[in-house]
Order: C-alpha cells, then sequence, then structure tokens
C-alpha cells in the first residue's frame, strides 16, 4: 500500500507533490483546530504572503535562465519606499502603484546588462546591488517611516467578488507567467539558456538579449510584489525585511526550479510560497511552542526537499 | 595552464593593487586609520568572518555554497552556554562539545549534500533555518552570561601583542593555503569545480572530498562561534545571523569563481582585509554606515568589472 | 509524504498545552521581578550609591564644544529616528553639542559593536548608545571609557560599570503595570489575551514581559494568558501574526499587546481590517503618529510609551553635564533642559518618567 502510494507520488511533478502536501497540512491541522480551515483564516494565509509568491515567480525565471537574485528583497524595499513617497507627496495614486514596476524594470535592466555584457555572475552583482540598495534606502530616507498615506491607495485592500485583491494578484501573475513561459518563443528561449547556454547560442538565441529581458520582468514583477507589500498596512517601514530573499529563493527551489537552472515551473514556486505560508500560520494553530517553530519550519523545508530528492531519483 | 596561472595571479594581483590604493587613500582622509592599534583591532573584528572564509573558499572551489554557516556559529554559542550552565560541564568540556557538534552539522550539511543529491543552495537554505531553530528552541532564548575571566583571553586578550584569535586565525589560513595549494585534496577540489563529473569518471574521491569540506565548514563556523563568546562574553540564539552572506562577498571579492574551478585561499584573504579596511576608513573618515555599505556594494562591482576587462586584453 | 508526518508528529509531541502556558510566559527572561503596588503611587525608587564607570584621564571638556555620537539599536525605524530628533533639539538648545546618528540596520550585537569601536578610534568626545546585548556591548564601552570618552545609554541599558548614566524612559515594572492595568480596564479582568513582541532575544521586550507576568498574577489574576508570538521588528510579519491569533482563537480572543512600536501599529491594523474594533483590543507600545489613524476612528482606545523625542533630548542634556562634570556620582536629580529636574534612580539612571497613556483626548497634542 505504502509502496503503491509512494510509487504513484514518484511518477507525479514536483507540483502534484506540493499540493498534497498543502491538502495534508491542511488535513491534519484542520482537525486540530477547525478554526484553521474557515474561510477567513484561508483567506489571510493568502494575502498576507501573496507578495511572497509573486516574487517568486520573477525569481523562478531568474533561476530557470541559470542565474541568481539576492537583492530582491532590498529591491521589494525600496520600491515599496518609493511608492509610498509618491502617494504621500500628492502625486496620482496610479502613478505611485506603476512607477515600482517601471523603475524595478529599470534598475534590474541594469543589473542584467552587468550579467550578460559585463559577465559580472550573477550572485556578485545581485550581492553588490543588495549592499547598494539596502544602504541606499537608510541614507535616502534618514530611517523615518513613511505614514500619513492618502485614501484609495491600499490597493492590497481591495475586494474582487469578496476575494482580496492580492489573491487575484497571486493567481493572475502565475498563470500569465506559465503561459509566457510555455507558449512563447521567449519562454523557450529562457530554458534553453539556462539548460545549455553553448547551444541555445549555437541554435541563434541570443544569450545575453535574454538574461536582460529575464531580469527586467523579473524587476517589474518584483515591482508588483512591493506594491502590494506597502499598500497592506496605513505605514510603510523603511528598512528592508530581513532575510526576505531567502524565502523568496527557498519558494522558486522548492516549488521545483532547479538551481542548475533549465528546469521548473512558475506554478511550483506559487505552490511553494503558500506551503510555507500555511506551515507559518499552522504551527500556531497546534500550539506548537515558539521557542520550536524555526526548527520545525527548518525540518519541514527539509523534508520537502528531501521527498522531491527522492521522486525525482524514482523517476529516474 | 600557464594562461590560467596568468589570470589568476591577475585578479589577485588587482586585488592587491585595489587594497593599497584603498589604503592610501583612507590614510589621507583620517590619520587615525593607519596606525597598528587600529589595524590589530580591525584584524580582531575580523577574525570570525574570516575564519568561516577559508572553508568557504573551498566550498566555492568546488562549484558549492554553504548558507547555514551563520547559524552553524549561533547553535555552537548556545551549546557552549548550555553545556557549560545547565548541563554543568566544565567549560573547555562544553568547548570540545560544541566544536563537536559543528562538526557534526556540517556533516549532515555534506551527507544531505552527496548521499541524498540535493543541491548545495537548497540544503543549506534548509539548513540554514533548522539549524537557528534549534538555537532558539534548545536556548529557550536566554542567554548565557557570567563566563570565566581566563575564557575572555581567546577573545579580548593578546599574545605578544596581537589579539590572541589572529594566531588561531592565521593557523587555520595557513592550513587553508597549504591543502588547497599542495595537497591531492586540493587538486581534487579544483577538478570537482571545473567538471565534476569527469573528477568522478577520473577516479577521484569526489563525495568523500565534498563531504570533508562541508564537515570543515561546520567544525570551523564552531571554532568562530568560540572566538566569538569569548569577544562578547554571552551567548544569544540570534548570533551570526546574516554572516553568510559577508562570508560568501569576502570570497567572491576575493577572486574565488562562483561557478567553481578557480580560486585561491591568498585571495579571500585580500578580499576580506579589503572589505575590512573599508568599512573601517571611511567611517573614520566621516561617512556614516550605511554609505559604507554602498561604497562596498560598488566596490565588488568594480573589482570583478576590472579583472574581467583585462582578462578579455590578456586573451586576445 | 512518509518524512512529513513523521515531521508533524514530531511537532505534536513538542506542544505546549496551554494548561503548562500559565506557568511561565513565553518570552520573558526569567530574571527576578519587582511588580509594582496594584494601586495608589509606589514611592520612588532610592539612588543609592553611583555604580556607573569613569572615564580614564578624561580631558577637561567643561564649557567646551563636544562631538558626540548616537549608536541605537539600528536604524531604519520610526522609534529611534524620533530619538534621535529629539537629540538634535538638544544640541541646537545647547548649541556646544555636535551629536550625529549611525548604526547598523539590523539589530545585530556584533554590527553595533564594531561601530562603537570605530567611533573610538575616530576620537569623539562622548557615545551615546542604545544596547542590543547589555553584556555584549560592555567590552567595547568600557574601551570607550578607558579611552577618556563619557559614555551614556538610553533606552536599552549595557552593564552598569560600562558605562557613566542611563538615562532610563520608564522603569520596567512601571511599564508592565501601565500595559496590564490599561489591557484589564479594556478586556475586562478575566479577559484572554494574547503577546506579539519583536524576538524573544530582545532584552527590553523579554525584560518587560517577566514584569507583566508577576504584576498580573499579584493584581490582576483572572486576566488569562494564550500565548507570545514573535515577528521580529518587520511589519508585515507582525501584521499576519496577530492576524493567526485572531483567527486561531476566534471570540476567546479579547486583547493582543503589542510589546513594540513595530508590532502595535501591525495589530491594530489587523483588528481593523477584520472589522473587530470594539471587539479586540489592542494595547501596547507605539509612536502616537503610528497609531493616529487608528485611535482616531474610535478601533483602538490608547497606546502607551514615553515621550521618545524627550528621551533623545534627556541623553544630549545629560550628556553635556556629564562631560562638564556638573552631574556627578551622589546627585539626586538633574536639570534636563525644558524637561525640568529628572529624578536619578538605581544608583546611575537617571529617570525619565512614568509611561505616558495617549487617547483620542491628547493623541493629536503629539507628533512624533
Amino acid at each position: 500500500m505504502r509502496s503503491r502510494l509512494s510509487h504513484t507520488l514518484g511518477t507525479l511533478g514536483q507540483e502534484i507533490l506540493l499540493v498534497v502536501v498543502i491538502l495534508a497540512l491542511f488535513a491534519v491541522v484542520g482537525s486540530v483546530n477547525a478554526r484553521f480551515l474557515s474561510q477567513h483564516n484561508l483567506t489571510s494565509i493568502f494575502v498576507g504572503n501573496a507578495y511572497i509568491a509573486v516574487a517568486a515567480i520573477g525569481m523562478s525565471l531568474v533561476i530557470i535562465s541559470g542565474n541568481i537574485d539576492v537583492s530582491i528583497g532590498a529591491l521589494i524595499g525600496v520600491l515599496a519606499v518609493i511608492s509610498g513617497l509618491l502617494a504621500t507627496n500628492g502625486y496620482p495614486i496610479w502613478l505611485a502603484w506603476l512607477a515600482p514596476l517601471v523603475l524595478g524594470a529599470l534598475i534590474n535592466t541594469l543589473v542584467g546588462c552587468l550579467i550578460a555584457y559585463a559577465k559580472v555572475p550573477s550572485i556578485i552583482a545581485t550581492l553588490a546591488m543588495l549592499s547598494i540598495l539596502s544602504g541606499g534606502l537608510i541614507t535616502f530616507t534618514g530611517g523615518r517611516w513613511i505614514s500619513g498615506l492618502p485614501a484609495g491607495y491600499q490597493l492590497a485592500q481591495f475586494r474582487l467578488l469578496d476575494v482580496p485583491s492580492p489573491v487575484w494578484f497571486m493567481i493572475g501573475m502565475t498563470i500569465l507567467a506559465a503561459l509566457l513561459m510555455r507558449y512563447t518563443a521567449f519562454g523557450r528561449s529562457v530554458y534553453a539558456v539556462g539548460s545549455n547556454a553553448e547551444a541555445a547560442r549555437a541554435s541563434g538565441i541570443s544569450h545575453a538579449a535574454t538574461v536582460v529581458k529575464v531580469f527586467a520582468i523579473h524587476g517589474a514583477i518584483g515591482g508588483v510584489a512591493a506594491v502590494l507589500f506597502a499598500t497592506q498596512l496605513q505605514v510603510i517601514q523603511s528598512t528592508v525585511p530581513v532575510g526576505l530573499e531567502l524565502v523568496i529563493i527557498t519558494a522558486s527551489v522548492v516549488g521545483g526550479v532547479s538551481i542548475l537552472g533549465g528546469v521548473g515551473t512558475v506554478f511550483g514556486s506559487t505552490l511553494a510560497a503558500i506551503l510555507f505560508a500555511a506551515i507559518g500560520s499552522s504551527l500556531i494553530f497546534l500550539n506548537v511552542s515558539a521557542y520550536w517553530l524555526r526548527a520545525v519550519q527548518g525540518v519541514l523545508i527539509l523534508a520537502t526537499v528531501l521527498a522531491d530528492m527522492a521522486r525525482r531519483r524514482r523517476t529516474g | 595552464m600557464t594562461a590560467v596561472t596568468r589570470v589568476l595571479v591577475r585578479h589577485e594581483a588587482i586585488l592587491a593593487i585595489l587594497f593599497v590604493v584603498a589604503l592610501f587613500v583612507l590614510a589621507a582622509q583620517s590619520d587615525r586609520f593607519l596606525t597598528t592599534a587600529n589595524l590589530l583591532n580591525q584584524a580582531r573584528l575580523m577574525t570570525e568572518v574570516g575564519l568561516i572564509a577559508i572553508p568557504m573558499t573551498f566550498v566555492i572551489v568546488t562549484g558549492g555554497i554553504d548558507l547555514s554557516v551563520g547559524s552553524i556559529l549561533g547553535l555552537c554559542a548556545i551549546l557552549v552556554g548550555v553545556f557549560w550552565q545547565n548541563a554543568g560541564l566544565p567549560l573547555p568540556a562544553a568547548i570540545v562539545l560544541s566544536l563537536l557538534a559543528g562538526t557534526l552539522a556540517g556533516f549532515a550539511n555534506g551527507v544531505i549534500i552527496t548521499r541524498f543529491r540535493v543541491p548545495p543552495l537548497i540544503a543549506t537554505l534548509a539548513t540554514l533555518a533548522l539549524y537557528r531553530g534549534l538555537a532558539e528552541g534548545i536556548s529557550q532564548a536566554r542567554s548565557v552570561r557570567g563566563y570565566p575571566a581566563w575564557f575572555a583571553t581567546l577573545g579580548q586578550g593578546e599574545l605578544l601583542g596581537i589579539p590572541s584569535q589572529l594566531w588561531l586565525f592565521a593557523l587555520v589560513a595557513i592550513v587553508g593555503i597549504f591543502i588547497l595549494r599542495f595537497t591531492t585534496f586540493g587538486r581534487t577540489t579544483y577538478a570537482i569545480g571545473n567538471n565534476e563529473a569527469a573528477a568522478e569518471f577520473s577516479g577521484l574521491a569526489v563525495e568523500r572530498t565534498k563531504l570533508l569540506i562541508y564537515t570543515a565548514s561546520g567544525f570551523v563556523s564552531a571554532l568562530a562561534a568560540i572566538v566569538f563568546v569569548s569577544r562578547v562574553s554571552t551567548t544569544r540564539s540570534d548570533m551570526g545571523t546574516g554572516i553568510e552572506l559577508e562570508v560568501i562577498t569576502a570570497v567572491v571579492l576575493g577572486g574565488t569563481s562562483i561557478f567553481g574551478g578557480r580560486g585561491m585561499v591568498v585571495g579571500t584573504l585580500i578580499g576580506l582585509c579589503l572589505m575590512q579596511i573599508l568599512q573601517n576608513g571611511l567611517s573614520l573618515s566621516g561617512v556614516r554606515g550605511d554609505g559604507t555599505t554602498v561604497v562596498i556594494g560598488a566596490v565588488l562591482i568594480v573589482a570583478v568589472l576590472i579583472s574581467n576587462v583585462l582578462s578579455r586584453f590578456s586573451n586576445d | 509524504m512518509k518524512r512529513l508526518m513523521t515531521a508533524l508528529l514530531g511537532a505534536s509531541l513538542l506542544t505546549t498545552p496551554a494548561a503548562f502556558a500559565q506557568s511561565a510566559w513565553t518570552g520573558g527572561d526569567g530574571q527576578p521581578t519587582t511588580p509594582l503596588a496594584c494601586s495608589g503611587e509606589s514611592p520612588a525608587p532610592e539612588p543609592g550609591e553611583y555604580n556607573g564607570g569613569t572615564p580614564t584621564n578624561a580631558p577637561d571638556r567643561k564649557g567646551k564644544d563636544i562631538k558626540v555620537v548616537d549608536i541605537p539599536k539600528l536604524v531604519g525605524v520610526g522609534y529611534f529616528a524620533s530619538t534621535s530628533s529629539g537629540m538634535a533639539e538638544a544640541a541646537k538648545e545647547l548649541g556646544s553639542v555636535a551629536v550625529s546618528t549611525d548604526g547598523p540596520t539590523r539589530a545585530n550585537i556584533d554590527e553595533q559593536i564594531t561601530f562603537i569601536d570605530n567611533y573610538i578610534t575616530s576620537g569623539v568626545d562622548g557615545i551615546l548608545y542604545a544596547a542590543n546585548d547589555p553584556v555584549a556591548i560592555a567590552p567595547v564601552l568600557k574601551k570607550a571609557l578607558d579611552a577618556g570618552i563619557n559614555v551614556v545609554g538610553y533606552d536599552a541599558d549595557a552593564q552598569a560599570d560600562a558605562r557613566q548614566w542611563f538615562v532610563n524612559q520608564a522603569l520596567p515594572n512601571g511599564v508592565a503595570k501601565a500595559m496590564m492595568d490599561q489591557l484589564a480596564k479594556e478586556i475586562g479582568e478575566e479577559g484572554s489575551f494574547a503577546i506579539v513582541t519583536s524576538t524573544f532575544t530582545t532584552p527590553n521586550q523579554a525584560r518587560w514581559i517577566s514584569e507583566m507576568q508577576a504584576y498580573t498574577e499579584k493584581c490582576h489574576p483572572k486576566l488569562k494568558f494564550l500565548e507570545t508570538v514573535e515577528a521580529q521588528e518587520d511589519n508585515i510579519l507582525s501584521f499576519n501574526q496577530a492576524q493567526t491569533l485572531i483567527n486561531k482563537y476566534g471570540d476567546e480572543l479579547k486583547g493582543i499587546l503589542g510589546m513594540t512600536s513595530v508590532a502595535t501599529p501591525a495589530a491594530a491594523e489587523a483588528v481593523q481590517q477584520n472589522g473587530l474594533c470594539g471587539k479586540v483590543s489592542v494595547v501596547g507600545l507605539a509612536l502616537p503618529n503610528a497609531m493616529k489613524p487608528y485611535i482616531n476612528s474610535d478601533c483602538i482606545q490608547s497606546t502607551i510609551l514615553w515621550n521618545t523625542v524627550d528621551l533623545g533630548y534627556a541623553a544630549v542634556e545629560v550628556m553635556r553635564q556629564v562631560a562638564d562634570g556638573t552631574l556627578k556620582p551622589g546627585d539626586k536629580t538633574v536639570k534636563a533642559g525644558r524637561l525640568g529636574e529628572l529624578p536619578i534612580v538605581n544608583q546611575s539612571q537617571v529617570l525619565l518618567g512614568q509611561p505616558k497613556i495617549f487617547t483620542k483626548a491628547d493623541i493629536n497634542d503629539f507628533d512624533f
């Protein structure tokens, strides 16, 4: 029985595994405390973490193309502050929502050029950006928080069909990115560049142009994440959330994006982001001692990764 | 081979020139910078990062990465306190046990990476969460204080006019230089980074080498934990948070290729010193911390850019 | 899958049943406590004998211009932005003090030590600090004293002999009394509440939680503690954690205690977004500016804090008098500019005052 189950699991993709794990988690926690499964709680799990899932989409593209970005947390912090400053200084609200997308794309185009044309390895270029953005943010804001945001600015608090907007963004952007990766020439070139840069070049795909585009898109998606981040509360903090980049990268790789490039889908990363959010919330519902919470989270991440490895080896 | 060596020498040489330039510029800015007392003091402050950077050079030369070093540092720091105060062991025994625990943590990383074939980035991302969680759970977030005076000698004392931990650092660095440069083990390390499959086919002990390197990384992180606890005379579960990025910055600034196969311990040492004098020198010349962070990011990019440009010329 | 189940089973073993939770509040520091009297004024504590340190061979700075650096726990949070504006105000008033703020972007003990060390080398006259860890920071502060630098702390103290004076915003048992009295007033003597704190290792918060437990057992024994959650110094995480508490306990949850100026507004936001205004109280430490939207809309009744601008102001005033030598061991009070006479307590601390409870009646009179 068990071997048949694991065999079945083994033949399915990482996405299915994640769905099963998420459902199992919901079932277990829900049986301990039924409130966990209330529509209200499920919504708040999605809403509070949608910006991580959104950012993980862009990160997945970057990793599939064979690169990495450790500056995304800092970028989100900077773009959120810029959005907030525009809104509080009387600029139209649509501009405050749109500017982070454009600026994110511009900043990351620059990073992409450093990587693609100046041949600076992506981890170095983005490590440097991490320093520049997080230091620059403090210099710029002097450490003050942004408050007094105008009415109507809180995009993340809007609802459509009684579903909060961050959830729509998360679902919509995941589907868009999945279509982009699956059905366009650009999507195929990203996989090609990531799996075998030489072969891609031979088949006429411009390696450099693809990498720059990937980073530009990643920057724009980071801008969306920043707006969701900035518009959730009525105050925007001017520090970069500590360790946000690691959470986003973890979501991407646990979602089945191979760190070696060339493999993976954006569905997986969104599912993984949902899983992490659910884990964080469920441990509180399960009354896990607060001191041990992070250790249990670590065990769960490790278990997911090992299960994935076991699955891959069985499917060979 | 000679061409490769030339390029190798070149990056470290550029870095050394950059270091000397920085030294002179900063000395011109503040007359308190270029003094023996200040430089020795800076060396004391960089010892923990420096210690971990030595095995990290090996890790990155194999094409891997170890993100869990900061968490191992935190875990081992906590364990010293717990073994000593809560378990009532003599302090030397507590230190030995803590070193063992760190070694074990590194070994576990190695096993996950070699036996289960989990990519190092993911494996150590997971253990980063796990080890930090263990530190928090075991300590119940309590600090342990009141260490005997002799213990402070390591972190706060001097030996022959030089901060005591520098002797330890020098020893580890020399061992690192020797092993990477002059032993079969070192050659295997490079071979793995250049082409792991080829190294395996040619009968090199790939798995064993990687396992040993990650184990050493854990051991040295524990060593850094002891030095750190002795320097600040308290243990907290959040010690070493984010140190992994500092360590990796020093190593890649030192010319070790993030793709593996290239790098020297000497380069890491220069990279490390460059970072430290920049932080110190800029602060002494009146630049605030956030400005310094920006400059370090910029230097990281510039260093890689210069060496890229020069290596292109030398290839022509 | 099997592994995951094992992990979940393991997780349930670590479970803290609610019955045990009552024994010690999660997040306290386990140090001895001194709860205040339940009602009436407690007598001001005796100053006692000076136990601070002394700088070695400090030059005569009386009346001279001095250069002072302020190194808070971290930069980039509203709390320390407002203390540093108070410092600038005092420096401007005095005219003879140049003060600048510089510090790490994360509340990190190691980085803070490096900052202080660099400023010792660069040669300042005075160092103001808010310590991330009282013990870890002590060696470098002693080094500053040895270099003849005047050292004064504010907000978060170090070991007494590692600095000269400490400007205490409010005594921990006073903070505890203000918080718990306000909570009991808002949710009744038998309500249940949960705590959102930064991290369990932050000394100030851990101290307050322990004092709050002691005071509650003495004066509000029927209040029911549910649990403490960590939320770093992170707005969104604080919001998510408060949200989870609301969802988990439903109607049982009557109050949320916010232990930091980050957690409290985020918890208020969660209460407001859930439409629970008036049903779930948020009592906590927060800057008035951050709480105005919630208090003005009658969703939240109060916020508790000392005046952070005054805290920074007093720190610079004290620093000036320490440098002048006019504040000496054995003094009972110290004159602090527009704040008037401040009492000296606990051997070498200057007490700013009692924590203030801001309500709709007066919160709009303050801007920090």
